[in-house]
C-alpha cells in the first residue's frame, strides 16, 4: 500500500429544519501518502468534516456516505466502531485549534498525557508512563517539563497548551495526524515552534499529517500539497510550491484577500462568489 | 486624541503592563503588535475602564479618565472585541444590541439611528434587525459589533484583534469597512494585532510591545522601508 489514507466520493449532509438533508460534503476524493497534505477554505466550506469523517468522530445524527474510504490499507467503511475506536488515539490522532477547549480543565497535564498513554498501553506502569510523559513534553520544546507535568491547562499559555496538546497525540505515535487549525490561536512567534515541531515528526517518524486552516500562505510554505475546499467540494488540488500559479478563481480570491506588510494601501481585494463555484 | 502615560498594571502581582506611554493624534490609525501576553489589549481594556488596579494617567480627547463619568466616556470612546461570537448578547436580537448604548443614554429615535447604524456597516434592511447573533456568521456578528460601537457617535475607537477570529476573505471585508468608516466618520482607531500585515495595512505607526513593556514606535513608512533599530521587531517581520 503506498497510500495511507484513501477516501473516494465522500459526503457529508446534515438534516435541515424542513425535514430534508443540507450537504456539507460533496463528493470530496483525496488520498495521502506519508506527507503533509494541506486542506484550506474558508469555515463552512467542509474541511473539519473531512477530516472528522475520517476519524469517525462525527456526530450520530450526520449522514455520512462514501464510496471508499481506507486507513493503511483497512477498510474503514467496513470497519465496527469498537475497531475505528482502536485506531483513534493510537494510530491516528488529531489536534483541534483551541487547547482551552480540547484539554480537561480539572485535570494536570501530566496526568492528561499518562492518562493517553495508559490507555493505550494498559502494561505501561505509572513511573514509565510519567517519564514518557516528560520526554514527550521535552520533545515538544516545553522548558521545564518536570513542572510543567503538574500544571493545570489554565496555567499554560495558548502556545504551551497546544505543544501539550501535540505531545498528547504523538506520544502513542500515531502514523496519521490531523491538526485542524492548529495555529490559528498562536502568535505568529510561536506558530513557527508548533510547525517546526510538526515538520520534524513527519520527517523523523515518516507520518501522514493532514493539515486544516483557512490560511492559504501558511499552508503553502508548510505543506507540500494543498486542496483548496469551496462550498463542501474541492475546486483545486495544487503543489504547495506552485500554489501562486493556482487556476481556480476562488484559490486566486484568497490568496489576493490578504494584506502584506509592503502592499498597496488601496482597499482590499474582497471575494466576488460566483455560484458556478459550488457546482460541479 | 488618547495619552497614555507611565501606564502600571498589573494583576495581582503579575505585571501586565510596565512603565508604557503612548499618544495617538486626532485621525490617526495606531497599531500595537506584539506576542499575547505582551500587554497590548490590556492597555486597551485599561482605557475602557475595564481593569480596575492601574497607575500613570490616561486622557481621552483631554478628558482624565479617572475623573470622567462611564456614561461621558462611553460617548467618546467604545471598543470592538477579538471573537464576535461572545461579544454579542446570544439572547437580544441584533436591532435591539445596537440600540441599547442609545437607549442607556438616553438618545432620541433609538430605532431610527439603529437601521441607519446597520445600514453604515452593510447589514441594511429590516432582515437583519430581528435575528439573533447566531443566525449570523462571524464576519456578520463583527460588523453588529462595529454598529453598536458607533451607536453613540464616539470618536476613538479601539480595536483588539477586530479580524483574527475570521476568514481570510471575510477579514479583506471588515477591514476594507473600518477604513471608509474612520474616513467617512472622521473616527481615530487603535488597533491591536498580532499580525503585522494587517497593521501595515491599516495603521500609520505602530508600537511594538513585549515582555509588558514597549520595544519600540515605527511610522509605516519606517517599517515599509525596514528602517528597524530592535531587533524582537525584525523576528517579528521575518515571521510574519
Amino acid at each position: 500500500m503506498s497510500n495511507l489514507v484513501e477516501i473516494e466520493n465522500l459526503h457529508v449532509a446534515f438534516r435541515n429544519d424542513e425535514g430534508g438533508y443540507n450537504d456539507a460534503v460533496r463528493g470530496v476524493s483525496l488520498t495521502l501518502g506519508r506527507e503533509k497534505l494541506g486542506i484550506v477554505g474558508e469555515s463552512g466550506s467542509g474541511k473539519s468534516l473531512t477530516g472528522r469523517s475520517l476519524l469517525g468522530v462525527l456526530p450520530p445524527y450526520a449522514r455520512v456516505s462514501v464510496d471508499r474510504m481506507s486507513f493503511d490499507g483497512i477498510d474503514l467503511k467496513a470497519a465496527s466502531p469498537r475497531l475505528r475506536r482502536s485506531l483513534r488515539g493510537g494510530r491516528m490522532g488529531m489536534i483541534l485549534q483551541d487547547p482551552k477547549f480540547s484539554l480537561n480543565p480539572v485535570m494536570t497535564v501530566g496526568k492528561q498525557i499518562v492518562e493517553a498513554i495508559r490507555i493505550g498501553d494498559r502494561k505501561v506502569g505509572h513511573r514509565e508512563a510519567r517519564a514518557r510523559a516528560i520526554a514527550v513534553l521535552e520533545s515538544v520544546h516545553i522548558r521545564d517539563p518536570e513542572s510543567v507535568f503538574n500544571l493545570y491547562p489554565h496555567e499554560l499559555s495558548g502556545g504551551m497548551g497546544q505543544r501539550v496538546m501535540i505531545g498528547m497525540m504523538v506520544v502513542r505515535e500515531p502514523d496519521l495526524l490531523i491538526a485542524d487549525e492548529p495555529t490559528s490561536a498562536l502568535d505568529v512567534t510561536v506558530r513557527t515552534q508548533v510547525l517546526s515541531i510538526l515538520d520534524e515528526l513527519v520527517a523523523r517518524r515518516g507520518m501522514g499529517l493532514i493539515f486544516i486552516s483557512h490560511d492559504l500562505n501558511l499552508v503553502s510554505k508548510f505543506c507540500d500539497r494543498v486542496i483548496v475546499m469551496y462550498a463542501g467540494r474541492i475546486v483545486e488540488t495544487i503543489e504547495a510550491s506552485r500554489l501562486s500559479e493556482a487556476q481556480h478563481p476562488y484559490t486566486r480570491g484568497l490568496l489576493s484577500c490578504l494584506p502584506h506588510i509592503n502592499g498597496s494601501l488601496e482597499p482590499l481585494p474582497v471575494l466576488n462568489r460566483q455560484a458556478s463555484w459550488a457546482e460541479a | 486624541m488618547l495619552e497614555v502615560h507611565d501606564l502600571n498594571v498589573d494583576f495581582s502581582g503579575k505585571i501586565a503592563v510596565r512603565n508604557t506611554g503612548l499618544t495617538v493624534r486626532s485621525g490617526e490609525s495606531f497599531g500595537l503588535v506584539g506576542e499575547s501576553g505582551s500587554g497590548k489589549s490590556t492597555i486597551l481594556r485599561t482605557v475602557m475602564g475595564l481593569n480596575g488596579s492601574w497607575s500613570g494617567t490616561i486622557k481621552v480627547d483631554g478628558l482624565d479618565i479617572r475623573k470622567t463619568p462611564r456614561k461621558q466616556l462611553a460617548r467618546v470612546v467604545q471598543m470592538v472585541f477579538q471573537d464576535p461570537y461572545s461579544s454579542l448578547h446570544p439572547r437580544y436580537v441584533i436591532g435591539q444590541q445596537v440600540a441599547e448604548p442609545m437607549r442607556i443614554n438616553g438618545l432620541p429615535n433609538p430605532e431610527r439611528r439603529t437601521a441607519e447604524l446597520l445600514e453604515l456597516v452593510g447589514l441594511g434592511g429590516l432582515k437583519f434587525q430581528f435575528r439573533f447573533p447566531h443566525e449570523l456568521s462571524g464576519g456578520q456578528r463583527q460588523r453588529v459589533a462595529i454598529a453598536r460601537a458607533l451607536a453613540l457617535s464616539p470618536k476613538l475607537l479601539l480595536l483588539d484583534e477586530p479580524t483574527s477570529a475570521l476568514d481570510v476573505s471575510i477579514q479583506a471585508e471588515i477591514l476594507n469597512l473600518l477604513n471608509r468608516l474612520r474616513k467617512e466618520l472622521g473616527l481615530t482607531f487603535v488597533i491591536v494585532s498580532h499580525d503585522l500585515a494587517v497593521i501595515s495595512y491599516m495603521c500609520e505607526r505602530l508600537m511594538v510591545m513585549r515582555n509588558a513593556q514597549p520595544v519600540e514606535t515605527l511610522t509605516r513608512d519606517q517599517l515599509r522601508a525596514g528602517e528597524i533599530a530592535n531587533d524582537y521587531t525584525r523576528t517579528l517581520i521575518a515571521a510574519a
